[in-house]
């Protein structure tokens, strides 16, 4: 008797299977199960480019509709990925194009898009529906032209914090009548002006326009006849909220505001001044998400907005906000589940010094429902990091960023060490961790030892020696991505953990001792991973004691990457020559 | 343990942190980011994304000039009797300036070294009353020293 369950039934039940975790899990049972489910996964996400094939994706999961692609690790976001070191999102475009023709959205996040990869897109994807691009670079605006006026289905078009080379706003005109779809519209990160009467027109025949983030260069006077057109808006992005408007501007403007009845989200808020912060005061109650990061609202502007803010679980502001501004934060929002402070100056020493570890012990009190955190401070105490870590067990992202190297506990002089002990002993859940600050050996012990659930660890300027990067691999059972930079540690403790990297997503060292030949010696004992060394300032041969300046190793079923440019070396170049000077173009 | 002392590398500058009980390993030079001038160049530290840096830099300029600064300075282009005023203190660089001068006069406009039959050139009077060609110097240096701007025949310079 066959006891296995028809196809159809098991088709029936993996529809109830949403998230990937559970999906990768399904496939892994028996055959029929792998054939089954990925027949009928309709949602891909591959976390590393470099990890797989196109072509093995586009011939394992024929029923896709969504992909999710990320490309560049994660510190090419600080500049220290090299330009022209790869994640080229024009290989995925191709293949899916002859693979998956009915392929609906697309995200990419830190990847390399042409305007050749939106052409693509737009010619070869009949119902493609959602264009999220985050930290992508390498397109101009005339590539999101040719993505307006061919998906005639267009639901989202997102640029995420995008380098765009901007040639004008006229790609917004290219947006045909006929498009009604739209849902949502970020283009925060483009320079231009775009029509305003295209956008007008764009907005009112969008009744299911539930998001819209302007860029700068759209007005005020120009959001109020915008907000006219769309009350119905769940999230608002502002441009810039400066231009001087008379008396009857401002009485419009604000009445516009209190018709924001679903508002959910406000960012933007460029140059805002002081005088029209009441002008948000309507809608502040409804908010659960607001975004201060670009708005150099000061205090006490700050206080007057955010008292008002009961219903605020998601809030990003500059250290602007100081210690006191934290405090009314702690009473007002007690819904906040994730706060990241940034800094207002954009160099170490333009730290603003009344933003101190006392603002976050206040939120870290009273917010009961605060489980992510990114802060940037100019210096950090034990004290503080253990009530923290007392008040606020249920972290599950603790990303601190001290922003002065090396800085001991300004009031004892000693390591953070025990504080980020407490942090890691506290907090059973927490997945994400950045570490900042003073931090010898014994930081990483404790981290190795009771970070059990740690996925991505960050580190920079800590440690003391190779025992901190053997205690990170060999604890951490859940480690999956680990990047360091400018740690004092050498080849031994890589060398020893190399089995570690398997079971990682990826590994990213910069400024560390390691050396050539530890880099060529961990290529050959582990055929499954990449190791790329990056070098942009090679000397012509490299003796094996060198230091390499950067390595990124990843683990892959597609082998090395034909993709790679000259001051990248892996073991599949030859040794002899190693990295060649960079071709400067 | 062997530790690498011959860090030749060149983007490493050996600038020490202060030095403290529990201190690094020095041996290995290790770069205190704002003090190094190749660190400085790179805007690696504080770890904030490149939009957010841009703008704060953006921002720290336009406090450090005096808020009602404008630099209005005059331009003609050779041949054209009448001048035009334009405030330079808008243009966040020379781009933004020659494009904006090339829509005022209705013609191509370049700087510096690309010389060519078509193309008009930009030029200045800086303070010693010097006549140069506009795009050697810094943006910001430029503000400082620059005039009056004059848009000269491709033959002239």
């Amino acid at each position: 008797m066959d006891l296995r369950l028809p196809s159809k039934v098991l088709e029936h039940i993996f529809s109830f299977v949403d998230s990937n975790e559970d999906r990768n899990s399904v496939s892994l049972v028996c055959k029929s199960w792998f054939e089954t489910e990925r027949l009928t996964r309709k949602r891909v996400f591959v976390r590393n480019c470099y990890a797989v094939t196109p072509a093995a994706v586009a011939r394992r999961f024929p029923g896709m509709r969504s992909l999710t692609l990320k490309g560049k690790p994660h510190f090419a976001d600080y500049n220290l990925v090299p330009d022209g070191w790869g994640g080229y999102a024009w290989p995925w475009i191709e293949a899916m194009a002859e693979k998956s023709p009915s392929l609906e959205e697309l995200r990419l996040k830190r990847m390399v898009v042409t305007d050749e990869c939106l052409e693509k897109i737009a010619a070869s994807f009949k119902d493609f529906k959602v264009l999220v691009l985050t930290s992508c670079e390498g397109f101009s605006t005339d590539g999101l032209a040719a993505i307006a006026v061919a998906c005639r289905n267009l639901t989202e078009l997102e640029l995420r914090e995008c380098i765009v080379e901007d040639l004008g706003g006229d790609w917004l005109s290219y947006f045909p009548e006929t498009l009604t779809s739209l849902v949502s519209l970020d283009f925060s990160c483009l320079d231009s002006e775009v029509k305003l009467s295209d956008l007008e027109r764009l907005v009112s025949r969008s009744p299911n326009l539930k998001s819209l983030k302007l860029n700068r260069a759209v007005s005020l006077h120009a959001l109020g006849s915008l907000l006219c057109l769309a009350p119905q808006l769940v999230e608002l992005g502002t441009g810039s909220f400066s231009d001087k408007l008379d008396q009857e501007a401002v009485s419009k403007l604000a009445q516009v505001f209190t018709e924001l009845k679903e508002l959910k989200s406000l960012s933007g808020l460029w140059d805002v001044l002081p005088e029209y912060i009441p002008l948000l005061y309507s809608v502040c109650p409804g908010l659960t998400s607001l975004n201060l990061s670009y708005a150099t609202v000061q205090m006490p502007d700050l206080v007057e907005l955010l008292s008002r803010c009961s219903n605020l679980q998601k809030l990003w502001v500059m250290d602007l906000i100081e210690d006191k501004g934290l405090e009314v934060v702690a009473s007002s929002c007690k819904e906040l589940r994730e706060l990241r402070v940034f800094p207002s100056g954009a160099d170490v020493d333009e730290t603003n010094v009344a933003l101190t570890e006392q603002g976050l012990v206040y939120v870290s009190e009273a917010c009961p429902n605060l489980e992510s955190v990114l802060y940037f401070c100019a210096q950090f105490t034990n004290a503080a990091l253990v009530t923290i870590a007392k008040n606020r067990p249920n972290l599950k992202c603790f990303r601190l960023c001290v922003i002065e190297p090396f800085a001991s506990d300004h009031e004892t002089h000693q390591p953070l060490d025990e504080g980020f002990k407490a942090i890691v002993e506290s907090c059973k859940d927490l997945q994400r961790l950045s570490v900042s600050g003073l931090l010898t050996d014994k930081a990483f012990e404790h981290i190795g030892r009771h970070g059990k659930k740690l996925k991505m660890l960050s580190i920079a300027f800590a440690g003391d020696s190779d025992l901190m990067l053997h205690h990170l691999l060999s604890g951490c059972e859940s480690l999956n991505k680990l990047e360091i930079r400018d740690c004092p540690f050498g080849d031994t403790a890589l060398l020893e953990n190399a089995a570690k990297l398997e079971t990682m997503r990826s590994l990213w060292m910069s400024s560390c001792g390691v050396s050539f030949g530890a880099c060529k010696l961990l290529s050959e004992k582990m055929p499954k991973l990449n190791v790329e060394v990056i070098d942009e300032h090679s000397p012509e041969t490299r003796p094996d004691s060198s230091p390499v300046e950067k390595i990124y190793i990843y683990r892959t079923v597609a082998g090395p990457r034909m993709d790679m440019p000259e001051f990248v070396w892996t073991k599949h170049k030859n040794p002899e020559i190693g990295v060649s000077h960079l071709a400067i173009e | 343990m062997e530790i690498c002392n011959s860090y030749s590398s060149s983007s490493v500058d050996s600038t020490n942190p202060s030095p403290s009980e529990y201190s690094v390993n020095l041996s290995l030079s290790l770069t205190f980011p704002s003090t190094s001038p190749q660190r400085a160049r790179k805007q690696d530290w504080p770890p904030i994304k490149p939009r957010l840096r841009d703008t704060l830099k953006g921002r720290r300029r336009l406090l450090q000039r005096d808020y009602d600064t404008c630099l209005f300075v005059k331009v003609y282009m050779e041949g054209v009797p009448i001048g035009r005023k334009l405030d330079l203190s808008t243009f966040s660089g020379y781009e933004s300036l020659l494009e904006n001068l090339s829509h005022m006069f209705n013609t191509s406009i370049i700087c510096g070294n690309h010389r060519d039959r078509k193309h008009h050139v930009l030029t200045y009077q800086d303070t010693d009353g010097d006549w140069m060609m506009v795009g050697d110097i810094p943006w910001e240096m430029f503000l400082e020293t620059v005039r009056r701007l004059k848009i000269t025949k491709p033959e002239r310079c």
